[in-house]
């Protein structure tokens, strides 16, 4: 059997076996010996990892408590360059439970108790601002099984944030909730203000919710902005984009440092396509609801272990 | 059955009807794999496509590029009525290169060889800082003998290059294509938006879809094909800034550095990805 693709292995000669029938690569299945070989052919980059200057918007107290907690980390991670914001598409709910002669909500009730391990896990880690992909504007498009099909799913997403809001974890809610039901965007609304003061970490839940459609409503609002006044339309840049994007509601880390993406697909799928430019991709196989401690620790090493240069020279 | 082997050695010119005469032998046995085409490079820079069908695929390259080493490189195809790479529904393919690995001209342009032989009919080659654009870019518009072909731009300081080499096409960009496009698309947006509005006394607020977007993006020069494939080539396994607009359900593969490229790792994973 070939390397995995998704495996985040490099591919080189020594990875390949020439005289293997070529297969594809889908679904979620154990990592063998030779995975496990192939991913150490990977060489290990320098562990340094650069920053933007982003240091300026934090406060010094807060970073010293921040690795302090770094003691609780497994041994491979090093406090100092985990990432800040993880990104995740959660995928394959609905897949791990047919594997399972399961209905798809057992899938989402079993992907709902990930999520929560992760939020703990990252709290305990350090890790500043999770983002969390529930549901994609595309979704609605599916076949719904029986009526209503999307409101179960995003009242466990949504009980996900009022149980966890207990815990210090602050939920923004980014999207186009205009889709979803009036009792949904009054629980959302709910959870956002009861969470606004907590500071443990921020938890960004994407529920019906474009890429392409958050660009086109931050030009809007640039529009808006030029129509008041308030800046000259010749003066437009990047960075007046990146302000209106919905992930500023962390003003600290609105871009994910790392993006992780189970079930074995290799796309973006209109998630964070804007703030995704230095995010380094890990893609797994695995299915969300088998996503535990043990994968999670494995994507994170992988982080540590690249070199990222945000665009600039390493000198 | 599907197999594949490689011979990596010197190849001198001598040698190149020796691998002719090998492969007629092999065309004759009906008990092997059919043979669909062997790609064979010496070291003067000249390519050539030995196979079922015409050589039309045969593709001169300058002789400044330099191949430091002519390889022999035959697939066998268990069908040799279709596509031997099956590679059909592969319409377009990025790659994304980090920019100081960009600086090496050999292995892109090996790389493009190795694309079109492939058969993959159109190529968006993405660096930052534009690297590609002032190498590659240049080398092509010599090649293809035309001039920078920009869609509608405003600024052809900035317009990306788009060369059409036979059959494929080749697109260079970089960052001012991808999020300064957007940018740029945002104030044609609002320069349209008070065009129309000019006529309702300024009254009503700026409403864009996705489609305006889309629209504004062509009109300044930023817009193009969604890559069904990306390859990352460099360190880090992100995209670097590709134009965000055109990312939305492409499959991203991290192929390591540039240096350590090779052709049977990039069919591979077109295969799967297929």
């Amino acid at each position: 059997m070939l390397p995995s693709l998704h495996l985040n292995s490099t591919l080189n000669c020594t990875t390949l076996n020439y005289s293997s029938t070529l297969l594809p690569l889908r679904g979620s299945r154990r990592r063998t010996r030779r995975d496990v070989a192939n991913e150490s052919l990977v060489p290990a980059a320098h562990p340094a990892r650069r920053y933007p200057s982003l240091s300026a918007s934090l406060a010094p107290a807060r970073e010293e408590e921040e690795r302090k907690e770094g003691a609780l980390l497994p041994p491979p991670l090093r406090p100092e360059t985990l990432p800040r914001h993880v990104a995740v598409i959660m995928d394959g709910n609905s897949r791990w439970a047919k594997a399972r002669g399961l209905p798809s909500s057992a899938g989402h009730e079993a992907g709902y108790r990930t999520l929560k391990k992760m939020v703990e896990l990252s709290c305990q880690w350090g890790i500043r601002a999770l983002t969390v992909f529930a549901f994609s504007s595309e979704n609605w498009t599916r076949p719904k099984v029986g009526s209503g099909f999307a409101s179960p799913y995003l009242e466990v997403a949504a009980n996900v944030c009022l149980v966890l809001y207990r815990e210090g974890i602050r939920v923004c809610i980014i999207g186009d909730s205009s889709e979803l039901s009036q009792s949904l965007q009054k629980l959302a609304k709910e959870v956002v203000d009861k969470t606004k003061n907590n500071t443990q970490i921020d938890l960004i839940v994407a529920i019906s919710y474009s890429g392409r459609k958050e660009i086109t409503q931050a030009c809007q609002n640039i529009a808006r902005k030029v129509k008041d006044g308030l800046l000259e339309p010749e003066d437009i840049t990047e960075s007046h984009i990146e302000e209106e994007l919905e992930t500023n509601c962390i003003p600290e880390f609105p871009n994910p440092d790392l993006l992780i993406r189970t079930s074995g697909e290799l796309r973006l799928s209109n998630f964070l396509l804007w703030q995704s430019a230095y995010t380094e991709l890990f893609f797994t196989n695995t299915y969300w609801p088998d996503f535990g401690e043990a994968e999670y620790v494995e994507a994170l090493t992988s982080f540590q272990n690249r070199q990222r240069r945000f665009g600039q020279r390493i000198n | 059955m599907r197999a594949e082997f490689r011979v990596a050695a010197p190849i001198r010119r001598t040698s190149l009807s020796a691998c002719r005469s090998l492969l007629r032998t092999l065309f004759r046995n009906p008990s092997f794999v059919i043979i669909y085409s062997a790609i064979i490079s010496d070291g003067f820079g000249w390519r050539y496509h030995l196979g079922l069908d015409p050589p039309s695929t045969e593709i001169p390259v300058p002789r400044d590029f330099e191949v430091d080493t002519g390889f022999l490189l035959v697939f066998a195809a268990s069908d040799g009525q279709s596509h031997a790479y099956g590679l059909d529904k592969l319409n377009s393919l990025a790659v994304v290169v980090d920019s100081e690995e960009a600086k090496n001209t050999t292995k892109i342009k090996q790389l493009l060889c190795w694309l079109s032989s492939i058969g993959i009919k159109y190529i968006i080659l993405y660096d930052m800082q534009g690297v590609l654009k002032q190498t590659i870019g240049i080398d092509l518009e010599s090649l293809t003998n035309t001039s920078m072909t920009p869609c509608s731009v405003i600024d052809a300081k900035t317009a990306s290059s788009l060369f059409h080499f036979g059959k494929m096409a080749i697109e260079i960009i970089s960052l001012s294509d991808g999020k300064e496009g957007v940018a740029k698309a945002a104030s044609f947006l609002y320069s349209e938006h008070m065009k129309d509005d000019s006529e309702i006394c300024h009254r009503s607020e700026p409403d864009f879809t996705e489609s305006d977007v889309a629209n504004a993006l062509k009109a300044t020069g930023s817009a193009g094909d969604e890559p069904d494939l990306l390859l990352v080539y460099g360190p880090a396994r992100c995209h670097l800034g590709f134009p965000a607009w055109r990312l939305r359900y492409t499959e991203i593969v991290h192929m390591g550095r540039l240096r350590s490229m090779n052709f049977a790792a990039i069919l591979y994973v077109c295969q799967v990805i297929r």
